[in-house]
């Protein structure tokens, strides 16, 4: 049907579904900026193939106790958030996430920096799929509840959401921890699928290219988010043909997509004439229920 | 060892410290993450490093030109990938600021090749022995650049007309710009003295490490970056004092915890920080208006 | 779209294709270019060689290095009409140095490429990550530099043409003991699976048969090793083991210097590099290490490989190019005693015996190992030169 190389791509970009959406729930919808989801994605990564290989889990199982085990550490990471703000948070989570990556590759169980090989492949095309279909209906039902409202609530000022009674460090936190719960099933994808898993692929980086795919795509939507991982899973591989100046180009494209559509390719354009804004609210004021459809 | 493992500390501190300054004068301004920075950093060590190796230039005046000509650059920068977006939100800024970075770097790839390029030292190498520490000379004319590096800034924004209306704009852009601040002569000021202190730090580091390489700006960038944070993004004696203790705090970690875990040390003190003082060492924490 | 907006895109378009062509201009960055100029002679069959590795990113350099190798290999082959009615096609593809990425790299060149053969990955994370697709495709692939311990096993399409780290560093640690007489060793290795391998590998022989009083690790592309040199220096080895590459162990030596620890520099593969001289200077001045390839070897083969490396690209090879080429030549010699399908290859690979490479005479065993001479080389005066 398709070869095999298409079929890489298409996986790829199902498991970067996975990852922008998930990251979308936390910067784009609650407004707290996370540069650290590669981190989520590594623990779930290797969290899952080590049940595989050392607890001898079923794939289901092990891609479920990845992703619990990135939730908790979503959990953790979300605590500090509750006293950090904007970029000082951002930085929270970049620490975080050079500190997962250092542990890995220093712990035994998982290799080190010879990396951990032998995992069963497992992923398909099918399981990518449902995944990634479970996760866009899981998130789109939490955000179209109380949750997500309040999530939304968050993200446009947090102090007036405190006054309207919600509480803004519960949510922040289960923002965090769902978040985290899908970049780990996107991570436990990823190990099933390339039979070996090493950090070097989850550094900042790797952080960025989640974020890129969320902002490119539009922050706080859905669709956005899917077509930012689409579009930024599939272009360095279309801009192979061009070799040593693939990187040139993709550079050149994100400063030009910024320029021409700064709100993302879905997105509703901002008026350009805005009031001053306290520091805050300055993370994106997209309509979010215009977007995904209310 | 402890003494001598400070002096390293310390060291490495203020290179650090002079690309935190960078981050920290731009973001006071336009609360933008300049994330070329590093490669800023990086052409300026390529600029000074050119100019000493294939046109003979004294090493003093090769120091300026690449100051010079990284500011030119910075505000090149700004003005193509920066200045449109200024209305637009915060991230789409750092998007295309994210995508200034790739394109440098890879461009400074293509022209100049993957291979690092030796940097040779003007300073003859001497080292300084006392029963403590042992230190080299060009150690000690890092911390002296530095210094009055730091102590110039300082006198610029504190001193003079332009420095008035930097302070001026970072605390409110609008009223500044209603007292009859040129915002925009503010901000490329500001890139340019940034992107300055970059390059200098780039140099001081080129040949402190007797090298350049189109990828040196990456981890230094990132802990530049996380050195304004640790002080307080947008405070000037903060990033200096950021940059020290990052220095030190990564130093020590790899003295007498382990070296494998050098870096994690680093960022755990600045996790660790940031939680008890959430707006950095120095920083104001910004009352937000209701 | 505003006017304006249309205006900052064509311009940017218009700087991107003068960066395009002003890149071309230049022969150091451009090495495709030469072959372009032939063509393919009216009815050859065109054979396709891929290679992978990091073109871009942080390893760049070492991902540079093995497609000029290879560039030169394919090229000799084309000239001379080593095989006859075959002209050979190099495809270079990019990994950023990302195990990730250099998977998709493999499909890529084995689905789009149509590619009979690979040279690669660099990194031994890429070729791990790329090894089971170069299966999958039933398509063999040799890496020129992956030495993690155990890669090619079960693996009958992965071959590899390095030295083994073991190997390597057991008989620097048994030379330095017996034939330089040192007793306290202190390693500094790079944290990454080259630098692992060589420690591991390193520290037990020297533990044998004499001390390592202090062991400390150091991040691929650090410039900083003063707090490593600084722990190192009160423990007072006699000699250090850098298990890492040549721009770090320039820098570790420097900065060594600079601290008045006086010490022997011991090594691998990895120093192999004119890089080396260039930064270390003085520093790296009498540093011992082992390698399979020396640019000092009067015979024709090498002297042809140096040459042609400096004619093309400028500059000095390195052993990742060395080993580039070599594993190119083998592929091309499977392509002549076997054919050029893509199972005739893998057949000729596995059968390779006592190959006269640069790198040295050149074995290959049945999990796809690599057997070869280790060579011992010593800094003096800016120059390598055999010591054993």
């Amino acid at each position: 049907m398709f070869s095999a190389y298409y079929l890489q791509i298409m996986i790829l970009v199902g498991i970067n579904i996975i990852m922008a959406t998930s990251l979308n729930l936390i910067t784009g919808f609650t407004g707290q900026l996370s540069i650290g989801h590669a981190a989520f994605m590594s623990l779930g990564a290797y969290a899952a193939a080590l049940a595989t290989l050392k607890l001898g889990l079923p794939f289901f199982a092990s891609l479920l106790f990845g992703a619990l085990l990135a939730a908790v550490f979503g959990v953790l990471i979300g605590i500090p958030t509750l006293k950090l703000k904007g970029d000082y948070l951002a930085i929270a989570t970049l620490g975080f996430g050079e500190i997962v990556r250092i542990v890995f590759l220093n712990l035994k169980i998982t290799g080190g920096a010879v990396g951990l090989r032998g995992i069963p492949k497992s992923t398909t095309l099918l399981w990518v799929i449902i995944a990634a279909i479970l996760t866009i209906f899981i998130l789109n039902r939490i955000l179209r509840s109380r949750v997500g409202r309040a999530l939304i609530a968050i993200r446009e000022d947090e102090t007036a959401a405190e006054s309207m009674g919600i509480n803004t460090t519960y949510f922040k936190i289960l923002a965090f921890g769902v978040g985290a719960f899908f970049a780990g099933l996107g991570g436990g994808l990823f190990s099933h699928y390339f039979q070996y898993i090493h950090p070097g692929s989850f550094g900042f980086l790797r952080s960025i290219e989640h974020l890129c795919m969320v902002v490119l795509g539009g922050m706080g939507s859905m669709w956005g988010s899917i077509i930012g991982a689409a579009a930024l899973t599939a272009i360095p591989e279309f801009l192979r043909a061009s070799a040593d100046y693939r990187q040139l180009f993709y550079g050149a494209i994100l400063v030009l997509m910024m320029r021409i559509r700064p709100e993302g390719i879905i997105g509703e354009r901002r008026s350009r004439r805005k009031p001053p804004q306290s520091k805050d609210k300055k993370l994106g004021k997209i309509n979010i229920f215009k977007v995904i459809g209310r | 060892m402890f003494f001598q493992q400070l002096i390293n500390g310390i060291v490495l501190g203020s290179t650090y410290a002079l690309i935190a300054l960078g981050y920290t004068m731009v973001y006071g301004i336009v609360e933008l993450i300049n994330f070329a920075h590093g490669e800023i950093y990086m052409c300026g060590a390529f600029v000074g490093m050119y100019l000493v190796t294939v046109f003979k230039v004294p090493f003093v005046l090769a120091f300026l030109v690449a100051m010079i000509m990284a500011g030119l650059l910075g505000v090149t920068v700004e003005f193509i990938a920066y200045r449109p977006l200024r209305r637009s939100s915060r991230l789409a800024a750092l998007i295309s600021a994210i995508g200034a970075s790739i394109f440098l770097q890879n461009l400074a790839l293509l022209v100049m090749g993957p291979r690092p390029y030796s940097f040779p030292s003007p300073f003859t190498p001497k080292v300084y022995k006392t029963s403590l520490v042992i230190i080299s000379k060009v150690e000690l004319i890092i911390l002296a650049v530095s210094f009055l590096l730091m102590l110039g800034l300082t006198f610029l924004i504190q001193k003079t007309k332009i420095g008035k209306a930097m302070r001026a704009t970072a605390q409110d852009k609008d009223a500044a710009s209603l007292m009859g601040i040129n915002i925009n002569r503010v901000i490329t000021t500001t890139f340019a003295v940034g992107s300055a202190l970059g390059a200098a730090a780039g140099v001081m580091v080129g040949i402190y490490f007797r090298s350049v390489a189109p990828m040196m700006g990456l981890m230094p960038g990132l802990k530049g970056f996380v050195a304004a944070v640790l002080g307080g993004i947008g405070s000037i004696p903060g990033a200096m004092l950021g940059g020290l203790l990052l220095g030190v705090a990564e130093v020590m970690g790899a003295a007498y915890i382990s070296s494998q875990y050098r870096d994690a040390v680093a960022f755990t003190i600045l996790i660790v920080v940031l939680f008890f003082k959430p707006a950095g060492l120095i920083g104001r924490f910004l009352q937000e208006k209701v | 779209m505003t006017r304006k907006n249309v205006f900052w895109a064509t311009l940017l378009i218009f700087c991107m294709v003068l960066v395009l062509a002003t890149g071309c201009g230049q022969p150091a960055n451009a090495p495709e270019g030469e072959g372009e100029g032939e063509g393919p002679s009216a009815g050859a069959e065109v054979v396709k060689v891929g290679m992978v590795g990091p073109l871009t990113g942080g390893a760049a350099t070492y991902g540079t290095s093995v497609r000029n190798g290879v560039q030169i290999a394919i090229d000799e082959a084309n000239e001379n009409e080593d095989i006859p009615g075959v002209v050979l096609e190099l495809n270079a593809e990019d990994t950023e140095g990302d195990w990730s990425k250099a998977a998709n790299a493999f499909s890529k060149l084995i689905e789009q490429n149509k590619v009979n053969v690979i040279i690669g990955g660099v990194l031994s994370s890429e070729t791990e990550a790329g090894g089971p697709i170069a299966m999958g495709g039933q398509i063999p692939a040799i890496s020129p530099s992956s030495t993690a311990t155990g890669l090619t096993l079960g693996n009958p399409y992965l071959f590899r043409n390095c030295l083994s780290d073991e190997v390597q560093a057991s008989q620097l640690a048994e030379y330095a003991v017996t034939e330089l007489g040192f007793e306290k060793f202190a390693i500094l290795y790079t944290n990454n699976d080259y630098g692992v391998a060589l420690k591991n590998a390193f520290e037990e022989t020297a533990k044998e048969l004499a001390e390592v009083v202090a062991v400390e690790a150091f991040m691929d592309n650090d410039e900083n090793f003063k707090p490593q040199l600084t722990s190192i220096q009160t423990k007072g080895p006699e000699a250090i083991f850098i298990a890492g590459y040549y721009t770090e162990a320039a820098k570790i030596a420097q900065q060594a210097l600079e601290q008045d620890l006086e010490v022997q520099f011991l090594g691998a593969d990895g120093f192999y590099s004119p890089v080396l001289m260039e930064i270390g200077g003085e520093a790296v001045e009498g540093a011992i290490f082992t390698a399979g390839f020396h640019s000092g070897d009067e015979s024709a083969v090498v002297q042809n490989f140096v040459n042609k490396y400096r004619e093309l690209f400028n500059e000095e090879p390195d052993m990742f190019a060395a080993q580039a080429y070599d594993a190119a030549r083998i592929v091309i010699a499977a392509m002549k005693s076997k054919g050029t399908s893509a199972e005739q290859i893998r057949e000729g690979l596995a059968e390779t015996k006592d190959f006269p490479g640069i790198t040295g005479n050149t074995s290959i065993d049945e999990e796809g190992d690599t057997l070869k001479d280790v060579l011992i080389l010593k800094v003096e005066e800016g120059i390598f030169n055999r010591i054993r």
